[in-house]
């Protein structure tokens, strides 16, 4: 026999696993089994640590006051930084405007998003809801600096929209750099997620209740309001949630569109580290706005569990 | 009669605005990037791939380019066995404290970005790695982490356990066993994940933005700071490259999983 046809009986393939189920069977204890799950999740754990090690920073930053003669963190700690985020005009007003904004965000947001995924769950032609799909994730695949990008030709003031309205005579509007281009552009940003995290819940209710309802006699209205709202709640909550704490947080659309004038927390937090050099009051504002947003998605767990996200074990008896 | 035409009539106008403006900004930057003209005016002044003749000279936007293909690359390398081995375990073993590890390994979308991106600046800082790209990569990686694994635990959960039982009684050791049946098997959910890894990493601009220095500006972050002075052309030209790039992941999603996959209830 030639080593070429051992080879064809006994593939290369098999002499490679054998060879490494060999080194794994020298390795293995059996007392390892208990322990083999935490250690597939455990470098999952340790990247996701990163972020508790960011947040340890943060604290730690937070706590510690700018010496402004040597423009150095001091070394004792004290809770100034906070007093300072809380007291100081110039935070409530970025606070105010953000939570506000958020709350308006969400609100026409969840408006423009429902119809859209029930069009999209609810329609019989398999290419249209392919459309609504691929209109869907492409601009959430875009990233949000090209999309606001794109706003800035759109609403410029020699942008495309005034170029057109001059054309008949009208113009030209400041549409850019205020706050609602601003909530404009966030609401164009959130509507995927919504559309996404709304579409399972629409999708979960029966077409058939709906027309139960209607051949009853209640008109379309009354058996949006009374059948399909309180089923789809549910999703209508999640969605709501996670455009509010999304939009409140964001810090690319305001920069982008706000113009500098209409800054989010984001925008706020990001100039104490890089413009007036505060790390400590920047990273006091960043985790009050970290505590802001758990709070939020800490109600979303309560209400409907950690499988939200679809992150939970099947079923399986 | 009249009410449900009312119904679609309302349906319908609110689903065309959403279109028209989710749309918008792509078309125009599209449209935008094949202007004959220096400025970008409507209508436009002619069609001319000249400032994609531009882009191709301009080697700081190139260079920004290879910057985000490297960071998008070392997050999906990193977040694809970090990920499927976490969604395996997640959806297969009975964990103690699995729903606490859970939670945890949500922290990525409970913390918000600005959080996390100035938490990793503080935590890189100090570890003297701020300058380097392939911190940037790991970042993008630890703030996207959970698409990965709900991705995959999507698919372990639509494997038959019977599957790794029959493979071990028909004499498969247990490493060939995983490579040769349970990772075929959930090979779906690694794509989906990484796909969607990839592309959030390399549009990914608020925690490039704190990551990076001068020096190493990821194309995002090199698209900010320019339409903060002036727009010109040459942007659209370069921004067609991530519009390119979501089509194509789109398409792969698509034939890959079927993008119908979205829609299911839970």
């Amino acid at each position: 026999m030639t080593p070429w046809r051992s080879t064809e009986a006994y593939p290369l393939s098999w002499r490679f696993f054998d060879a490494v189920e060999a080194v794994v069977a020298r390795l293995w204890r059996p007392r390892f089994s208990r322990a083999l799950p935490y250690m597939l999740i455990l470098p999952a754990i340790l990247i996701t640590g990163l972020l508790v090690l960011g947040l340890i920073e943060i604290v730690d930053s937070s706590l510690r006051t700018l010496d402004t003669s040597t423009f150095r963190l001091s070394e004792d700690l004290s809770l100034a930084n906070y007093r300072r985020a809380l007291v100081e005009p110039l935070f409530r007003t970025i606070t105010f405007r953000s939570l506000a904004g958020a709350l308006i965000v969400t609100a026409v947001t969840l408006l423009l998003a429902f119809p859209y995924a029930y069009v999209m769950v609810r329609t019989r032609s398999g290419a249209l809801r392919k459309a609504l799909l691929v209109t869907l994730f492409l601009p959430f695949f875009i990233g949000q600096v090209v999309r606001a990008y794109g706003w800035l030709i759109i609403l410029g003031s020699n942008g495309i929209l005034n170029d057109a309205l001059s054309a008949v005579g009208i113009g030209p509007f400041r549409l850019l750099y205020n706050y609602p281009a601003v909530l404009f552009g966030l609401v164009q940003y959130m509507l995927p997620f919504a559309v996404l995290m709304l579409a399972p819940a629409i999708t979960a209710i029966p077409e058939e209740m709906e027309s139960a309802a209607e051949s009853l006699g209640a008109n379309w209205m009354r058996s949006f309001i009374h059948v399909v709202l309180p089923l789809a709640r549910p999703g209508l909550i999640g969605a709501g949630i996670v455009v509010f704490t999304l939009s409140l947080t964001d810090f690319a659309i305001p920069a982008i569109l706000g113009g500098g004038s209409n800054d989010f927390i984001a925008n706020a937090i990001y100039d104490q580290f890089f413009r007036t050099s505060d790390t400590g009051l920047g990273a006091a504002l960043a985790l009050l706005l970290v505590a802001i947003g758990s709070a939020a998605v800490g109600i979303v767990f309560a209400l409907f569990g950690a499988g939200t996200l679809g992150l939970s074990r099947a079923g399986r008896p | 009669m009249t009410s449900s035409r009312g119904k679609a009539l309302l349906l319908w106008s609110a689903v065309l605005f959403s279109v028209a403006t989710l749309s918008a900004p792509t078309l125009v930057v599209l449209g935008a990037s094949f202007t004959a003209g220096n400025m970008i005016a409507f209508p436009p002044q002619g069609l001319s791939l000249r400032w994609y003749a531009a882009v191709a000279g301009a080697s700081d936007l190139r260079q920004a380019f290879l910057r985000s293909l490297y960071v998008a690359a070392i997050c999906t390398a990193v977040a694809v066995p970090v990920g499927t081995l976490a969604g395996i375990a997640l959806a297969r073993y009975r964990i103690r404290f699995g729903r606490t590890i859970q939670i945890y390994l949500l922290l990525p979308f409970t913390i918000p970005l600005i959080g996390s991106g100035i938490g990793l600046m503080l935590v890189f800082g100090k570890a003297g790695l701020i300058g380097q790209l392939w911190p940037v990569g790991i970042a993008c990686c630890a703030i996207n982490l959970p698409f990965m694994i709900w991705a995959v635990t999507g698919s372990v959960n639509a494997l038959d356990p019977d599957l790794e039982y029959a493979a071990a009684s028909c004499g498969a050791p247990p490493v060939q066993t995983f490579f040769l049946v349970t990772l075929p098997a959930v090979m779906p959910g690694v794509i989906t994940g990484s796909l969607l890894m990839f592309i959030l990493a390399l549009n990914e601009f608020l925690v490039s933005l704190l990551l990076v220095d001068a020096r190493i500006v990821t194309l995002p972050v090199q698209i900010y700071n320019s339409i903060r002075s002036i727009i010109t052309p040459d942007l659209a030209a370069i921004s067609v490259v991530f519009i390119a790039a979501a089509g194509l992941a789109i398409a792969l999603l698509d034939r890959l999983v079927g993008l119908d996959i979205f829609l299911k209830s839970k």
